[in-house]
């Protein structure tokens, strides 16, 4: 998933697909997308079309399906505004746009169905605001951060910090939880933040998944200071990539790796030019 | 058969239709398609209620179920044969739902077998279909074969074996590339950091897009070849569609035979299933009379059900008009609701819930009586009754069933009784079939109707119970009353209102005082208590 339009997402889905294709895994791909409504129309930016390699297994909406090379097609599914989804596997490599179901829970059933029909991973391009259909599972999520949200080094590497920090929430423990439990239904917004800093200071506060946290930056930070903020369903993150370009401006590459290892805690790659920065074996530790 | 919308409440038309709803598409098209049974249909609506019964009786429920479960999973194909028709090209999904559409009816078909179904009610079963997609087949899915074209299997193989060139040449050209430049190309295009390498880039590679910081390089292919490969395969593919769509065609009257014959399925395994859960019969059609045994008034015998209570099937014969009379909670309602009830089932073709029936197929059911108009109303409750008895009377003739349900409550007694004698007088002169349940004295014998009654509750003393123990009032009164539709001799009116009234928990000293007011008879004056 990305934080921002323009962050790199698709050129890491690309590069996990090289990686495995190199090591001889066959993966299952599809897309959180917004069906018909992809957020790079917001630009006038085709989607982004990516090259699947022959046994790739593949979800995708009917209107997306190419028509040539033919693909097999294994099932179909849920609706989505661009017809059923349809579960294939690429028999002649082929280049299409991906899309994928309209809710978090179409798309976990996806991914189970695409667990279900092949043996490898499955890779989710993902979005942000649709990421919550992977909370309380084993799935890993690699956060996309760049250029393209933030001016400096120091601005993007504190960008990606504040998205990680959320994005990590700790799931509930009931062994340190608090005498007082506040449970918020739905978002955690600004008024919420509000009220639990005046009337709420040292309870466990949860929300059902990190995604719903919707407050940002210094009250996030103060929040997280005065209550012991939880999740029911935490996200697994376990790694940042980085890309130095954005529109009209380019960072240091290296310089910007290592900030965002740095700020977020976690091993960051910028998959283009191959720089690395963090511990890379944190990567297979989950968070508390 | 019609019913206004206040009628086909009251009788349960609308929860019978819900009970014998389709499953599927084709059901309910097959169903939109059928009017309900009148008069003159009743040859047909026998045979359907006569098969009905039969297979309800020869299938076993569970069986049914499934056999419904496989319906409900049989996917749509006429949108895709509609397109095919029209000459539009058909998709490869398309050509896999109509796999499925085959895989199901195949499904629905063994376990008709396996539920002991007769071979000249079996589920169509497409073989010729099955076999057009045969090819392309491998389980459950599809792709569109070599099998399918002649062009096929060599388009492809061109395509596959430019594209390996392609690779080849891609990764001979990445490594020369990322030797020079020190970074490993990745993808269809790349960016080459200016403070990586700034140099001439190698002639292999292009520039796409460049920065002050970074240059978006491509590899620079002669793809002519590839690209006449894959315009080849295009080529091949669509003829092969084309192909496979036009011989889906010649399948449209089979498959449109087929939805109908699932349509049919789905409507006669509705009524199967209602058959089960309810029991049916087999009527003998009538005009001007109803009668039926151990009739089933089926949504109150659910509810009952739902809420842990008997049901007690009633029995009635009717001809022409009658009055009904009998004690309160004696089923007077329910009574007249079961006999609309079961006219709607004949007129649906559904077993009618009884043991044995004879029953009409009428043109209409009315409803006049009860409370028929939400609480902010513009009619008041009697003003709705009149409306609606006008109206009854506008409709009455020998093909209508008019149920009345304790008309003119409302109003002043005498006057009240007056209008219902009337009213029943001139249902009467119209022919129509009418009963009428009503606590007025008298009133079969004045309108020359027939007089039937609730047995009620002859004699029956109840034990003491906890006034506030409704629950427990509610079972005693359900274990005494006696619901048996019984022909009324003179006089045997009695509502039973005053030891309901008590049972139920009214003030002691208010039941016996207006016991001592009840038997010194209407219109004189009680001795004070």
């Amino acid at each position: 998933m990305g934080t921002a339009k323009n962050a790199g997402k698709t050129t890491t889905f690309n590069a996990l697909r090289n990686v495995a294709a190199r090591r001889g895994i066959v993966v299952a791909v599809t897309s959180i997308g917004r069906d018909g409504e992809p957020s790079d129309a917001l630009d006038g930016e085709p989607k982004p079309r990516i090259r699947l390699p022959a046994g790739t297994l593949v979800a995708l909406p009917a209107g997306l399906i190419p028509r040539t090379p033919a693909l097999a097609i294994l099932d179909s599914g849920g609706a989505t505004a661009l017809g059923p989804m349809v579960f294939a596997r690429i028999v002649l490599a082929t280049t299409c746009e991906i899309g994928g179901p309209p809710t978090a829970s179409a798309m976990r059933t996806t991914i189970a169905r695409l667990l279900a029909l092949g043996d490898g991973p499955v890779l989710v391009d993902g979005a942000i605001d649709r990421v919550a259909s992977l909370a309380g599972g084993d799935d890993a999520i690699v956060v996309a951060t760049g250029a393209a949200s933030g001016a400096s080094v120091a601005a993007v590497a504190a960008a990606a910090a504040g998205t990680v920090a959320r994005l990590r929430l700790p799931g509930r423990d009931p062994s340190s939880e608090r005498e007082r439990v506040v449970t918020i239904e739905g978002a955690l917004d600004v008024r919420d933040a509000q009220e639990l800093l005046a009337h709420a200071a040292g309870a466990t506060v949860v929300v059902s998944d990190p995604t719903r946290i919707a407050v940002r930056g210094a009250l996030f930070e103060t929040l997280r200071a005065v209550v012991d903020l939880r999740c029911e369903r935490p996200l697994r993150i376990v790694a940042c990539t980085t890309s130095p370009v954005g529109r009209g401006i380019t960072l240091p590459a290296r310089a910007l790796v290592q900030a965002v290892a740095a700020a977020t805690g976690l091993p960051a790659f910028d998959v283009v030019s191959g720089l690395a920065g963090g511990t890379v074996r944190a990567a297979a530790s989950r968070p508390a | 058969m019609t019913a206004d919308a206040y009628a086909a409440q009251r009788i349960g038309l609308d929860w019978l239709r819900a009970a014998v709803a389709p499953v599927g598409a084709f059901g309910w098209r097959h169903d939109e398609a059928i009017a309900p049974y009148g008069p003159g249909d009743e040859e047909p609506a026998r045979a359907e209620i006569a098969t009905c019964v039969a297979l309800a009786k020869r299938l076993p429920a569970e069986a049914v179920e499934r056999l419904r479960s496989a319906l409900r999973a049989v996917p749509e194909p006429m949108p895709i044969v509609v397109r095919a028709r029209a000459g539009d090209p058909l998709a490869d999904v398309d050509f896999y739902e109509l796999g499925r559409f085959g895989d199901a009816l195949d499904v629905l078909a063994r376990r008709w077998d396996e539920a002991g179904g007769s071979p000249e009610g079996r589920p169509p079963v497409l073989e010729r279909l099955r076999n057009l997609l045969a090819a392309g087949r491998d389980g459950t899915g599809f792709y569109l074969a070599d099998a399918f074209g002649a062009d096929l299997p060599a388009a492809r193989g061109a395509l596959r074996a430019a594209d390996e060139q392609l690779d080849r040449r891609r990764l001979a050209a990445a490594e020369r590339v990322g030797n020079i430049l020190g970074v490993e190309p990745s993808g269809e295009e790349f960016v080459v950091m200016r403070d990586v390498f700034d140099g001439a880039l190698p002639p292999e590679l292009h520039v796409v897009r460049e920065t002050p910081a970074y240059r978006v390089a491509a590899f620079t292919f002669e793809r002519d070849e590839r690209e006449r490969a894959f315009a080849r395969v295009a080529t091949a593919e669509e003829t092969a569609r084309r192909e496979l769509a036009s011989r889906v065609v010649g399948e449209y009257d089979a498959i449109v035979a087929a939805t109908r014959a699932l349509g049919a399925l789905d409507r006669l395994l509705a009524r199967i299933a209602f058959a089960q859960r309810w029991g049916g019969c087999v009527p003998a059609f009538t005009a001007g009379r109803l009668a039926f045994r151990d009739g089933v008034f089926a949504p109150l015998a659910a509810l009952l059900a739902e809420r842990g209570r008997r049901y007690t099937p009633i029995g009635l014969e009717l001809t022409g008009v009658a009055v009904l009379t009998g004690p309160n909670m004696g089923g007077k309602s329910a009574a007249l609701a079961t006999a609309g009830f079961l006219c709607a089932c004949v007129s649906l073709g559904v077993p009618p819930a009884a043991r044995d029936a004879e029953l009409p197929l009428l043109e209409r059911v009315m409803w006049v009586g009860g409370d028929a108009s939400p609480p902010a109303r513009l009619l008041s409750s009697y003003a709705d009754e009149i409306v609606r008895g006008r109206d009854a009377l506008a409709a009455a003739s020998p093909r209508t069933l008019v149920l009345i349900d304790e008309f003119a409550r409302t109003t002043g007694p005498r006057e009240g009784r007056a209008l219902l004698i009337a009213l029943l007088e001139a249902l009467r002169a119209r022919g129509a079939l009418a009963l009428a349940a009503t606590h007025f004295d008298g009133v079969a014998e004045t309108a020359g109707a027939a007089h039937l009654r609730i047995a009620g509750l002859p004699g029956t003393t109840f034990a003491t119970l906890d006034a506030r123990d409704l629950e427990g009032a509610l079972d005693a009164i359900n274990a005494a009353m006696d619901y048996r539709i019984v022909e009324a001799s003179a006089g045997s009116g009695a509502s039973d209102a005053l030891a309901l009234a008590e049972l139920l928990g009214l003030d002691a000293e208010v039941v016996a005082r207006a016991r001592a007011v009840h038997r010194r008879g209407a219109g004189s004056t009680p001795e004070p208590p």
